[in-house]
């Protein structure tokens, strides 16, 4: 590696001791041209280190919503085996569910946003382009938060409102906020797809918005399998 | 890098043997005859965090596929100037998408109706900050 980069070097010298690059005669533009000296280091992308280092702070956020879950829960135990009771796992689980598998679709958009393919070239979800991919992962993520809506109505027209007790604010708390970062993730998802859509040629740029939503999406499915298992299994 | 990558190893040796030192020589003492939790643990995990950072490095050595320009002595300055990727130099986006969401939360707190004017301006400063480099002259 060494070696070859002292001759590139030599090289650029030679460029520039050589014979002179002809213009057309009336031009008197700089007859440099940049030469790589180095070879291309592979940094990080700026923007994934960006996202990741945010993606921390919103793990601290969660942290504090869970402290908030354990405290109240080693407060007053017996309310939380008289209100865990009324929760229904089964219909949790199936919706926990579906936004796993959108955390799947989601990463096979993003290996066609790494192909540089936006679009589909043909049925079979082996030829889709990350548009397809992202519209799948956005129904997803939709059917759950409306899973997740209905839970709330249902569970508001048993008596479980948000200020009933220190649980049932508790499980709103977390829950809901989980639910609004969704949502958040499906607005980008949108703009990530318009993007594609504008333009032309699905470039890099396109690429790096597609994957950092997926760090966020990934994230928020991470962080409802942790409030499934606390709040629907662990209770 | 790779001489990085060699410090931070050598750290590494050091705390694990200072971890051994403490360790042992709060159980000789006199006066303790126990191993002192507290430091011990704390110079245990000074001694993992290295081995972490040793290895995070020696990683990102291998996954650059090459040396760096800093590591290279024939190197120019601006080789070590790499392609960043595409940052905007100015926008009022951002602002006035702050000012939008404000004024969402100003609605939830005193009066419903400004909420929505709120929600409305967020739906277009989000926009507007998304696709400010999609539109009109920058358009590709």
């Amino acid at each position: 590696m060494y070696s070859s980069v002292v001759g590139h070097g030599t090289l650029s010298l030679n460029a520039e001791l050589g014979p002179k690059i002809g213009h057309n005669g009336t031009v008197t533009s700089t007859s440099i041209t940049p030469v790589a000296n180095t070879p291309v280091v592979n940094r990080p992308n700026p923007v994934a280190v960006g996202t990741i280092v945010w993606l921390g702070s919103e793990v601290m956020f969660f942290a504090g919503l869970f402290a908030i879950y354990f405290t109240l829960r080693a407060m007053s135990p017996e309310l939380w085996s008289f209100e865990t009771s009324k929760l229904d796992v089964t219909y949790a689980t199936i919706n926990t569910l579906i936004l796993v598998s959108s955390s799947f679709t989601c990463q096979f958009g993003v290996f066609a946003a790494e192909r540089l393919q936006s679009r589909s070239t043909g049925w079979r979800p082996s030829q889709w382009g990350m548009v397809e991919w992202f519209f799948l992962t956005y129904a997803l993520g939709a059917i759950f938060v409306s899973g997740q809506v209905l839970e709330y109505a249902t569970l508001v027209t048993e008596g479980i409102a948000f200020d009933t007790n220190a649980y049932t604010s508790a499980f709103y708390f977390t829950t809901g906020f989980h639910a609004i970062h969704v949502t958040g993730g499906l607005f980008a998802f949108l703009l990530v797809i318009g993007r594609a859509f504008a333009v032309r040629r699905f470039t890099h740029k396109e690429a790096t918005t597609a994957i950092v939503v997926s760090y966020y999406w990934h994230f928020v499915d991470v962080v409802w399998i942790a409030l499934f298992l606390v709040i629907y299994v662990l209770k | 890098m790779r001489t990085s990558t060699n410090v931070f190893w050598i750290l590494a040796a050091f705390y694990a043997f200072s971890t051994v030192l403490y360790a042992v020589w709060s159980l000789s003492d006199p006066f303790h005859h126990t191993i002192e939790w507290a430091g011990t643990i704390a110079l245990g995990l000074l001694a993992v965090m290295f081995v972490f950072i040793a290895f995070y490095l020696k990683l990102v050595h291998r996954g650059q596929g090459a040396e760096l320009p800093e590591d290279i002595s024939t190197a120019n300055i601006d080789d070590g100037d790499p392609e960043l990727g595409h940052f905007s130099p100015w926008s009022w986006w951002p602002i006035a998408l702050a000012a939008a969401v404000a004024l969402l939360f100003l609605g939830i707190a005193v009066g419903f109706w400004i909420a929505y004017i709120g929600v409305t301006l967020i739906a277009i400063t989000i926009v507007g900050w998304v696709y400010e480099y999609y539109r009109g002259y920058f358009a590709r």
